[in-house]
Protein backbone atom coordinates (compact mmCIF):
# COMPACT_ATOMS: atom_id res chain seq x y z
CA UNK A 1 0.00 0.00 0.00
CA UNK A 2 1.14 3.33 -0.63
CA UNK A 3 -0.11 5.78 2.30
CA UNK A 4 0.46 9.74 1.36
CA UNK A 5 0.15 11.73 4.67
CA UNK A 6 -0.99 15.22 4.93
CA UNK A 7 0.87 16.29 1.72
CA UNK A 8 1.18 20.09 1.01
CA UNK A 9 2.77 21.39 -2.25
CA UNK A 10 2.23 25.19 -3.18
CA UNK A 11 2.64 26.28 -6.53
CA UNK A 12 4.26 30.56 -6.45
CA UNK A 13 2.83 30.38 -3.01
CA UNK A 14 -1.09 29.16 -4.14
CA UNK A 15 -1.72 25.70 -2.22
CA UNK A 16 -2.46 23.31 -4.59
CA UNK A 17 -2.73 19.71 -2.22
CA UNK A 18 -4.13 21.48 0.69
CA UNK A 19 -2.92 18.69 3.36
CA UNK A 20 -3.76 15.52 1.73
CA UNK A 21 -4.18 12.33 2.74
CA UNK A 22 -4.73 8.97 0.60
CA UNK A 23 -3.70 5.47 0.94
CA UNK A 24 -3.51 3.20 -2.39
CA UNK A 25 -4.27 -0.14 -2.18
CA UNK A 26 -1.85 -3.42 -3.33
CA UNK A 27 -3.31 -5.38 -6.29
CA UNK A 28 -6.15 -3.01 -6.79
CA UNK A 29 -6.25 -0.31 -9.56
CA UNK A 30 -7.69 3.40 -8.30
CA UNK A 31 -9.12 5.68 -10.50
CA UNK A 32 -8.82 9.43 -9.41
CA UNK A 33 -11.10 12.12 -10.64
CA UNK A 34 -11.60 15.28 -11.20
CA UNK A 35 -11.90 18.63 -12.63
CA UNK A 36 -8.87 20.30 -14.46
CA UNK A 37 -6.55 21.94 -11.97
CA UNK A 38 -7.65 20.28 -9.33
CA UNK A 39 -4.29 18.49 -8.06
CA UNK A 40 -4.67 15.41 -10.03
CA UNK A 41 -1.66 15.36 -11.91
CA UNK A 42 0.47 16.86 -8.88
CA UNK A 43 -1.18 14.24 -7.01
CA UNK A 44 -0.10 11.72 -9.21
CA UNK A 45 3.41 13.31 -9.71
CA UNK A 46 3.72 13.48 -5.98
CA UNK A 47 4.25 9.48 -5.70
CA UNK A 48 7.18 9.50 -7.96
CA UNK A 49 9.12 12.49 -6.96
CA UNK A 50 8.60 14.60 -10.21
CA UNK A 51 6.73 16.61 -8.16
CA UNK A 52 8.37 17.53 -4.63
CA UNK A 53 5.17 18.86 -2.25
CA UNK A 54 6.92 21.45 0.59
CA UNK A 55 5.75 18.84 3.04
CA UNK A 56 3.84 15.68 4.56
CA UNK A 57 5.01 12.10 4.53
CA UNK A 58 4.92 9.24 2.05
CA UNK A 59 4.90 6.00 2.72
CA UNK A 60 4.93 2.36 1.11
CA UNK A 61 5.27 -1.26 3.49
CA UNK A 62 9.19 -0.63 3.58
CA UNK A 63 10.01 2.52 3.10
CA UNK A 64 9.02 6.15 4.08
CA UNK A 65 10.12 9.49 3.26
CA UNK A 66 9.48 12.82 4.41
CA UNK A 67 8.81 15.32 1.51
CA UNK A 68 10.35 18.41 4.05
CA UNK A 69 13.46 16.54 4.83
CA UNK A 70 16.46 16.57 2.53
CA UNK A 71 16.11 13.52 0.39
CA UNK A 72 19.77 11.40 -0.25
CA UNK A 73 19.89 9.35 -4.16
CA UNK A 74 19.20 6.45 -2.82
CA UNK A 75 15.92 7.41 -0.82
CA UNK A 76 15.36 8.49 -3.93
CA UNK A 77 16.01 5.71 -6.28
CA UNK A 78 14.63 3.37 -3.83
CA UNK A 79 11.18 5.20 -3.91
CA UNK A 80 11.53 5.95 -7.26
CA UNK A 81 11.59 2.19 -8.03
CA UNK A 82 8.69 1.05 -6.81
CA UNK A 83 6.37 3.04 -9.60
CA UNK A 84 6.57 4.08 -13.05
CA UNK A 85 4.86 6.67 -14.88
CA UNK A 86 2.53 6.56 -17.74
CA UNK A 87 2.60 10.14 -19.28
CA UNK A 88 -0.27 11.61 -21.23
CA UNK A 89 1.70 12.41 -24.34
CA UNK A 90 3.43 8.74 -23.52
CA UNK A 91 7.29 10.81 -23.48
CA UNK A 92 9.09 8.07 -25.42
CA UNK A 93 12.56 8.42 -26.55
CA UNK A 94 12.72 9.74 -29.96
CA UNK A 95 16.49 8.90 -30.32
CA UNK A 96 15.88 5.16 -29.42
CA UNK A 97 13.88 2.53 -31.33
CA UNK A 98 10.55 1.04 -30.01
CA UNK A 99 12.79 -2.44 -28.42
CA UNK A 100 15.68 0.48 -27.07
CA UNK A 101 13.28 2.33 -25.32
CA UNK A 102 11.53 -0.67 -23.19
CA UNK A 103 15.11 -1.96 -22.75
CA UNK A 104 17.73 1.17 -22.04
CA UNK A 105 16.05 1.82 -18.17
CA UNK A 106 16.49 -1.99 -16.84
CA UNK A 107 19.85 -2.31 -18.51
CA UNK A 108 21.57 1.24 -17.35
CA UNK A 109 19.64 1.44 -14.26
CA UNK A 110 18.87 -2.12 -12.94
CA UNK A 111 22.08 -3.44 -14.54
CA UNK A 112 20.03 -6.47 -16.14
CA UNK A 113 21.78 -7.95 -18.73
CA UNK A 114 20.82 -7.33 -22.13
CA UNK A 115 19.50 -10.59 -22.87
CA UNK A 116 17.06 -10.62 -20.70
CA UNK A 117 15.95 -7.22 -20.82
CA UNK A 118 15.74 -7.83 -24.56
CA UNK A 119 13.15 -10.90 -23.82
CA UNK A 120 11.01 -9.47 -21.64
CA UNK A 121 10.91 -6.13 -23.79
CA UNK A 122 9.67 -8.97 -27.06
CA UNK A 123 7.46 -10.67 -24.75
CA UNK A 124 5.70 -7.22 -23.63
CA UNK A 125 5.45 -6.06 -26.81
CA UNK A 126 3.94 -9.14 -28.17
CA UNK A 127 1.53 -8.63 -25.55
CA UNK A 128 0.19 -5.35 -26.32
CA UNK A 129 -0.11 -6.49 -29.70
CA UNK A 130 2.99 -5.07 -31.07
CA UNK A 131 5.87 -7.42 -31.66
CA UNK A 132 6.44 -6.55 -35.15
CA UNK A 133 7.19 -3.06 -34.44
CA UNK A 134 10.16 -3.72 -32.74
CA UNK A 135 13.04 -2.31 -34.67
CA UNK A 136 11.08 1.08 -35.52
CA UNK A 137 11.21 4.22 -34.03
CA UNK A 138 8.80 6.28 -32.55
CA UNK A 139 7.69 8.63 -34.97
CA UNK A 140 6.97 6.11 -37.37
CA UNK A 141 3.65 4.88 -35.08
CA UNK A 142 0.46 5.71 -34.09
CA UNK A 143 -0.22 7.74 -30.72
CA UNK A 144 -2.18 4.87 -29.79
CA UNK A 145 0.57 2.35 -30.37
CA UNK A 146 3.28 4.66 -28.81
CA UNK A 147 1.12 4.92 -25.79
CA UNK A 148 0.71 0.93 -25.53
CA UNK A 149 4.60 1.42 -25.65
CA UNK A 150 5.19 3.56 -23.08
CA UNK A 151 3.25 1.01 -21.20
CA UNK A 152 5.36 -1.66 -21.78
CA UNK A 153 8.44 0.91 -20.89
CA UNK A 154 6.72 1.12 -17.60
CA UNK A 155 6.23 -2.51 -16.85
CA UNK A 156 9.89 -3.32 -18.05
CA UNK A 157 11.22 -2.15 -14.80
CA UNK A 158 8.76 -4.52 -12.66
CA UNK A 159 7.29 -1.52 -10.40
CA UNK A 160 4.99 -2.28 -7.78
CA UNK A 161 2.60 0.20 -9.38
CA UNK A 162 1.83 1.71 -12.22
CA UNK A 163 0.95 5.55 -12.33
CA UNK A 164 -0.70 6.43 -15.78
CA UNK A 165 -1.43 10.34 -15.66
CA UNK A 166 -4.24 10.86 -18.44
CA UNK A 167 -3.29 8.32 -20.76
CA UNK A 168 -5.83 8.77 -23.40
CA UNK A 169 -6.74 12.02 -23.41
CA UNK A 170 -4.23 12.43 -26.27
CA UNK A 171 -5.88 10.01 -28.63
CA UNK A 172 -9.02 9.40 -30.53
CA UNK A 173 -11.59 7.12 -29.70
CA UNK A 174 -10.61 4.43 -31.76
CA UNK A 175 -6.43 4.65 -30.05
CA UNK A 176 -7.94 5.15 -26.91
CA UNK A 177 -9.71 1.36 -27.02
CA UNK A 178 -6.68 -0.06 -27.83
CA UNK A 179 -5.26 1.81 -24.95
CA UNK A 180 -8.10 1.25 -22.72
CA UNK A 181 -8.79 -2.32 -23.24
CA UNK A 182 -4.42 -3.11 -22.18
CA UNK A 183 -5.34 -1.39 -19.19
CA UNK A 184 -8.23 -3.21 -18.40
CA UNK A 185 -6.15 -6.45 -19.37
CA UNK A 186 -3.72 -5.40 -16.58
CA UNK A 187 -6.50 -4.33 -14.21
CA UNK A 188 -7.69 -8.07 -14.01
CA UNK A 189 -4.32 -9.51 -14.21
CA UNK A 190 -4.22 -7.42 -9.97
CA UNK A 191 -1.58 -5.29 -11.28
CA UNK A 192 -1.41 -2.27 -8.54
CA UNK A 193 -2.52 0.93 -11.17
CA UNK A 194 -3.89 4.65 -10.27
CA UNK A 195 -4.85 6.25 -13.01
CA UNK A 196 -5.74 9.84 -13.75
CA UNK A 197 -8.80 9.71 -16.09
CA UNK A 198 -11.63 11.68 -17.78
CA UNK A 199 -13.05 8.74 -19.24
CA UNK A 200 -16.17 7.94 -16.65
CA UNK A 201 -17.00 4.38 -18.65
CA UNK A 202 -13.69 3.16 -18.21
CA UNK A 203 -12.87 4.47 -14.56
CA UNK A 204 -16.68 2.62 -13.74
CA UNK A 205 -15.65 -0.37 -15.33
CA UNK A 206 -11.92 -0.37 -13.70
CA UNK A 207 -11.97 0.76 -10.77
CA UNK A 208 -11.20 -0.63 -7.75
CA UNK A 209 -11.42 2.45 -5.59
CA UNK A 210 -12.07 6.00 -6.35
CA UNK A 211 -11.08 9.46 -5.13
CA UNK A 212 -12.40 12.30 -6.21
CA UNK A 213 -10.12 15.72 -6.05
CA UNK A 214 -10.99 19.14 -6.12
CA UNK A 215 -9.20 22.16 -5.48
CA UNK A 216 -6.17 20.19 -3.54
CA UNK A 217 -8.64 18.41 -1.38
CA UNK A 218 -10.48 14.88 -1.77
CA UNK A 219 -13.67 15.12 -1.54
CA UNK A 220 -14.43 11.15 -2.23
CA UNK A 221 -12.54 7.92 -1.08
CA UNK A 222 -14.44 5.24 -1.70
CA UNK A 223 -16.01 2.20 -3.58
CA UNK A 224 -17.03 2.87 -7.05
CA UNK A 225 -20.51 1.64 -6.48
CA UNK A 226 -21.06 4.24 -4.09
CA UNK A 227 -19.36 7.29 -6.49
CA UNK A 228 -21.45 6.43 -9.39
CA UNK A 229 -24.70 5.25 -7.59
CA UNK A 230 -24.86 7.11 -4.61
CA UNK A 231 -23.26 10.44 -5.45
CA UNK A 232 -23.16 13.54 -3.35
CA UNK A 233 -24.47 16.69 -5.14
CA UNK A 234 -21.17 18.12 -6.09
CA UNK A 235 -19.85 14.95 -7.91
CA UNK A 236 -23.70 14.59 -8.97
CA UNK A 237 -22.90 17.37 -10.74
CA UNK A 238 -19.42 17.10 -11.92
CA UNK A 239 -20.95 13.64 -13.38
CA UNK A 240 -23.96 15.53 -15.30
CA UNK A 241 -21.18 18.22 -16.17
CA UNK A 242 -18.95 16.17 -18.04
CA UNK A 243 -22.00 14.12 -19.93
CA UNK A 244 -23.31 15.52 -23.26
CA UNK A 245 -26.75 15.74 -22.57
CA UNK A 246 -29.28 17.11 -24.80
CA UNK A 247 -31.26 18.83 -22.23
CA UNK A 248 -28.24 21.29 -21.04
CA UNK A 249 -28.29 22.70 -24.72
CA UNK A 250 -32.47 23.61 -24.32
CA UNK A 251 -32.02 25.46 -21.37
CA UNK B 1 47.33 33.79 -66.50
CA UNK B 2 47.14 30.18 -65.91
CA UNK B 3 51.41 30.15 -65.57
CA UNK B 4 51.04 32.46 -62.69
CA UNK B 5 47.98 30.33 -61.07
CA UNK B 6 50.52 27.30 -61.44
CA UNK B 7 53.31 28.72 -60.40
CA UNK B 8 51.63 29.87 -56.92
CA UNK B 9 49.15 27.10 -56.43
CA UNK B 10 51.56 24.73 -54.50
CA UNK B 11 52.68 27.34 -51.86
CA UNK B 12 49.30 28.50 -51.58
CA UNK B 13 47.98 24.65 -51.33
CA UNK B 14 51.40 23.54 -48.74
CA UNK B 15 50.10 26.52 -46.46
CA UNK B 16 46.61 25.15 -46.21
CA UNK B 17 47.47 22.07 -45.34
CA UNK B 18 50.19 23.21 -43.06
CA UNK B 19 48.31 26.09 -41.45
CA UNK B 20 44.77 26.62 -42.52
CA UNK B 21 43.51 23.31 -42.04
CA UNK B 22 45.01 22.50 -38.82
CA UNK B 23 44.27 25.19 -37.23
CA UNK B 24 40.78 24.83 -37.70
CA UNK B 25 40.49 21.25 -36.92
CA UNK B 26 42.65 21.35 -33.46
CA UNK B 27 40.97 24.32 -32.66
CA UNK B 28 37.65 23.19 -33.29
CA UNK B 29 38.14 19.92 -31.45
CA UNK B 30 39.20 22.21 -28.46
CA UNK B 31 36.49 24.65 -28.54
CA UNK B 32 33.99 22.64 -29.07
CA UNK B 33 35.37 20.21 -25.36
CA UNK B 34 35.12 23.70 -23.83
CA UNK B 35 31.98 24.53 -25.64
CA UNK B 36 29.97 21.19 -24.17
CA UNK B 37 31.72 21.80 -20.70
CA UNK B 38 30.64 25.42 -20.45
CA UNK B 39 27.27 24.23 -21.75
CA UNK B 40 26.55 21.75 -19.17
CA UNK B 41 28.02 24.20 -16.26
CA UNK B 42 25.51 27.05 -17.00
CA UNK B 43 22.54 24.09 -18.21
CA UNK B 44 22.78 21.51 -15.25
CA UNK B 45 21.07 22.99 -12.23
CA UNK B 46 23.43 22.99 -8.92
CA UNK B 47 22.23 20.35 -6.79
CA UNK B 48 20.47 20.95 -3.44
CA UNK B 49 23.53 19.29 -1.63
CA UNK B 50 25.56 22.22 -0.06
CA UNK B 51 28.97 20.44 -1.02
CA UNK B 52 28.48 20.74 -4.67
CA UNK B 53 26.07 23.83 -4.93
CA UNK B 54 28.82 26.30 -3.80
CA UNK B 55 31.49 25.08 -6.26
CA UNK B 56 29.27 24.76 -8.88
CA UNK B 57 28.13 28.23 -8.51
CA UNK B 58 31.81 29.59 -8.66
CA UNK B 59 31.92 27.19 -12.07
CA UNK B 60 28.89 28.86 -13.44
CA UNK B 61 30.42 32.48 -12.83
CA UNK B 62 33.53 31.41 -14.40
CA UNK B 63 31.44 29.86 -17.20
CA UNK B 64 29.36 32.91 -17.41
CA UNK B 65 32.42 34.99 -17.72
CA UNK B 66 34.40 33.37 -20.45
CA UNK B 67 31.00 33.01 -22.27
CA UNK B 68 30.86 37.08 -21.74
CA UNK B 69 34.96 37.73 -22.16
CA UNK B 70 34.91 36.34 -25.56
CA UNK B 71 31.82 36.84 -26.98
CA UNK B 72 32.80 40.73 -26.35
CA UNK B 73 36.10 41.13 -27.65
CA UNK B 74 37.22 41.01 -31.02
CA UNK B 75 39.02 37.56 -32.33
CA UNK B 76 41.52 39.94 -33.87
CA UNK B 77 42.70 41.49 -30.80
CA UNK B 78 42.17 38.31 -28.30
CA UNK B 79 45.02 36.53 -30.45
CA UNK B 80 47.10 40.16 -30.32
CA UNK B 81 46.74 39.86 -26.38
CA UNK B 82 47.63 36.38 -26.66
CA UNK B 83 50.39 36.24 -28.73
CA UNK B 84 51.91 39.96 -28.83
CA UNK B 85 50.87 40.85 -25.24
CA UNK B 86 51.14 38.00 -23.21
CA UNK B 87 55.00 38.10 -23.88
CA UNK B 88 54.84 41.25 -21.40
CA UNK B 89 53.29 39.28 -18.87
CA UNK B 90 55.97 36.38 -19.54
CA UNK B 91 54.39 34.07 -21.28
CA UNK B 92 55.60 33.55 -24.29
CA UNK B 93 53.90 31.18 -26.83
CA UNK B 94 54.73 30.11 -30.17
CA UNK B 95 52.44 31.53 -32.85
CA UNK B 96 50.78 28.26 -33.30
CA UNK B 97 50.05 27.24 -29.99
CA UNK B 98 48.72 31.28 -29.81
CA UNK B 99 46.99 30.94 -32.53
CA UNK B 100 45.34 27.29 -31.43
CA UNK B 101 44.26 29.10 -28.24
CA UNK B 102 42.51 32.05 -29.62
CA UNK B 103 40.51 30.19 -31.61
CA UNK B 104 39.98 27.52 -29.31
CA UNK B 105 38.67 30.35 -26.76
CA UNK B 106 37.05 32.28 -29.01
CA UNK B 107 34.84 28.87 -30.75
CA UNK B 108 34.05 27.45 -27.58
CA UNK B 109 32.40 30.48 -26.10
CA UNK B 110 30.12 30.63 -29.15
CA UNK B 111 29.40 27.19 -29.64
CA UNK B 112 28.92 26.57 -25.95
CA UNK B 113 25.49 28.99 -26.68
CA UNK B 114 24.80 26.81 -29.47
CA UNK B 115 25.20 23.95 -27.17
CA UNK B 116 23.47 25.11 -23.94
CA UNK B 117 20.16 26.12 -27.04
CA UNK B 118 20.30 22.51 -28.02
CA UNK B 119 19.81 20.95 -24.42
CA UNK B 120 17.27 23.64 -23.76
CA UNK B 121 15.44 22.83 -26.64
CA UNK B 122 15.17 18.73 -25.40
CA UNK B 123 11.27 18.84 -23.75
CA UNK B 124 11.39 19.00 -19.47
CA UNK B 125 8.87 15.60 -20.60
CA UNK B 126 11.91 13.89 -21.62
CA UNK B 127 13.51 14.30 -18.28
CA UNK B 128 10.17 13.39 -16.36
CA UNK B 129 9.95 9.92 -18.65
CA UNK B 130 13.55 9.92 -17.65
CA UNK B 131 13.13 10.02 -14.20
CA UNK B 132 10.47 7.69 -13.68
CA UNK B 133 12.67 4.74 -14.57
CA UNK B 134 15.05 5.89 -12.20
CA UNK B 135 17.69 7.39 -14.39
CA UNK B 136 20.59 9.45 -13.34
CA UNK B 137 21.35 13.24 -14.53
CA UNK B 138 23.93 11.74 -15.99
CA UNK B 139 22.46 8.77 -17.84
CA UNK B 140 19.63 10.72 -19.28
CA UNK B 141 22.12 13.17 -20.12
CA UNK B 142 24.40 10.20 -22.02
CA UNK B 143 21.40 8.24 -23.22
CA UNK B 144 17.91 10.55 -23.62
CA UNK B 145 19.34 14.27 -24.11
CA UNK B 146 22.48 14.62 -25.62
CA UNK B 147 21.82 12.50 -28.45
CA UNK B 148 18.78 14.83 -29.34
CA UNK B 149 20.82 17.63 -28.74
CA UNK B 150 23.41 17.05 -31.06
CA UNK B 151 20.99 16.73 -34.07
CA UNK B 152 19.79 19.88 -33.43
CA UNK B 153 23.41 21.43 -32.45
CA UNK B 154 24.61 19.94 -35.44
CA UNK B 155 23.98 22.94 -38.02
CA UNK B 156 24.66 25.61 -35.93
CA UNK B 157 27.92 24.37 -34.92
CA UNK B 158 28.43 23.56 -38.74
CA UNK B 159 28.63 27.20 -39.01
CA UNK B 160 30.94 28.19 -36.56
CA UNK B 161 33.47 25.21 -37.64
CA UNK B 162 32.86 26.98 -41.26
CA UNK B 163 33.47 30.15 -39.78
CA UNK B 164 36.71 28.92 -38.51
CA UNK B 165 38.15 27.87 -41.29
CA UNK B 166 37.57 31.81 -42.98
CA UNK B 167 38.61 33.26 -39.72
CA UNK B 168 42.28 31.27 -39.64
CA UNK B 169 43.28 34.05 -42.57
CA UNK B 170 43.42 36.29 -39.11
CA UNK B 171 46.45 34.14 -38.07
CA UNK B 172 48.69 35.74 -40.75
CA UNK B 173 48.10 38.89 -38.39
CA UNK B 174 50.00 36.99 -35.81
CA UNK B 175 53.45 35.86 -37.95
CA UNK B 176 51.84 32.44 -39.33
CA UNK B 177 52.22 31.62 -42.73
CA UNK B 178 48.63 30.46 -43.46
CA UNK B 179 47.28 30.44 -46.64
CA UNK B 180 45.54 34.18 -47.40
CA UNK B 181 49.59 35.19 -45.76
CA UNK B 182 51.05 32.93 -48.35
CA UNK B 183 48.84 34.51 -50.92
CA UNK B 184 49.88 38.42 -50.40
CA UNK B 185 53.32 37.30 -50.25
CA UNK B 186 53.00 35.97 -53.75
CA UNK B 187 51.00 39.61 -55.23
CA UNK B 188 54.03 40.98 -53.95
CA UNK B 189 55.87 38.92 -56.24
CA UNK B 190 53.66 39.04 -59.29
CA UNK B 191 52.05 41.95 -58.61
CA UNK B 192 48.13 40.38 -59.24
CA UNK B 193 46.25 40.84 -56.72
CA UNK B 194 42.73 39.93 -58.26
CA UNK B 195 44.21 36.41 -59.17
CA UNK B 196 46.07 35.57 -55.92
CA UNK B 197 43.18 36.90 -53.89
CA UNK B 198 40.46 35.32 -55.71
CA UNK B 199 42.65 32.18 -55.75
CA UNK B 200 42.65 32.06 -52.00
CA UNK B 201 38.87 32.10 -51.97
CA UNK B 202 38.77 29.24 -54.28
CA UNK B 203 40.90 27.67 -52.20
CA UNK B 204 39.02 28.70 -48.53
CA UNK B 205 35.29 28.11 -51.09
CA UNK B 206 36.70 24.02 -51.22
CA UNK B 207 37.32 23.66 -47.85
CA UNK B 208 34.19 25.10 -46.86
CA UNK B 209 31.87 22.91 -49.82
CA UNK B 210 33.59 20.08 -48.01
CA UNK B 211 32.35 20.51 -44.51
CA UNK B 212 29.04 21.44 -45.91
CA UNK B 213 29.61 17.73 -46.97
CA UNK B 214 30.08 16.29 -44.06
CA UNK B 215 27.48 18.35 -42.31
CA UNK B 216 24.79 16.85 -44.18
CA UNK B 217 26.17 13.49 -43.97
CA UNK B 218 25.82 13.88 -40.03
CA UNK B 219 22.61 15.83 -40.01
CA UNK B 220 21.26 12.17 -42.43
CA UNK B 221 23.06 10.18 -39.54
CA UNK B 222 21.62 12.09 -36.54
CA UNK B 223 18.08 12.34 -37.71
CA UNK B 224 17.07 8.88 -39.07
CA UNK B 225 14.42 8.77 -35.98
CA UNK B 226 12.72 11.76 -37.27
CA UNK B 227 9.41 11.20 -39.27
CA UNK B 228 10.04 11.91 -43.03
CA UNK B 229 14.18 11.56 -43.30
CA UNK B 230 14.41 8.30 -44.95
CA UNK B 231 12.39 10.36 -47.66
Amino acid sequence: MISLKNVVKKYEGKEVLKNLSVDFPDGKTTVILGPSGSGKSTLLRSLDLLVRPESGTISFSDISLDYAEPITKKKSFDIRKKTSMVFQNWNLFPNLTVLQNITTAPETVLKTPKKETEEHARQLLSQVGLGEYADRYPSQLSGGQQQRISICRALAMRPDYILLDEPTSALDPELETQVLLILEELSKMDQSMIIVTHNMQFARSVADKIVFVEDGNILFDGAPDEFFNHPTTRIKDFLSGITFDDSQLKK
Amino acid sequence: MWHTIITSLPAMISAMLQFTIPLAIISFIFGLILAVLTALIKFIKPSENKVIKYPWLVLRAIADFYVWLFRSTPLLVQLFIIFFGLPSAGIQLSPFIAAVIGFSLNTGAYASETIRSALMSVPQDQWDAAFTLNFTTKQTLMKIVLPQAVRIALPPLSNSFIGLVKDTSLASSITILEMFQVSQQMTAKNFQPLLMYSLAAFLYAIVCSLLTLLQHYLERRTSKYVKGSEA
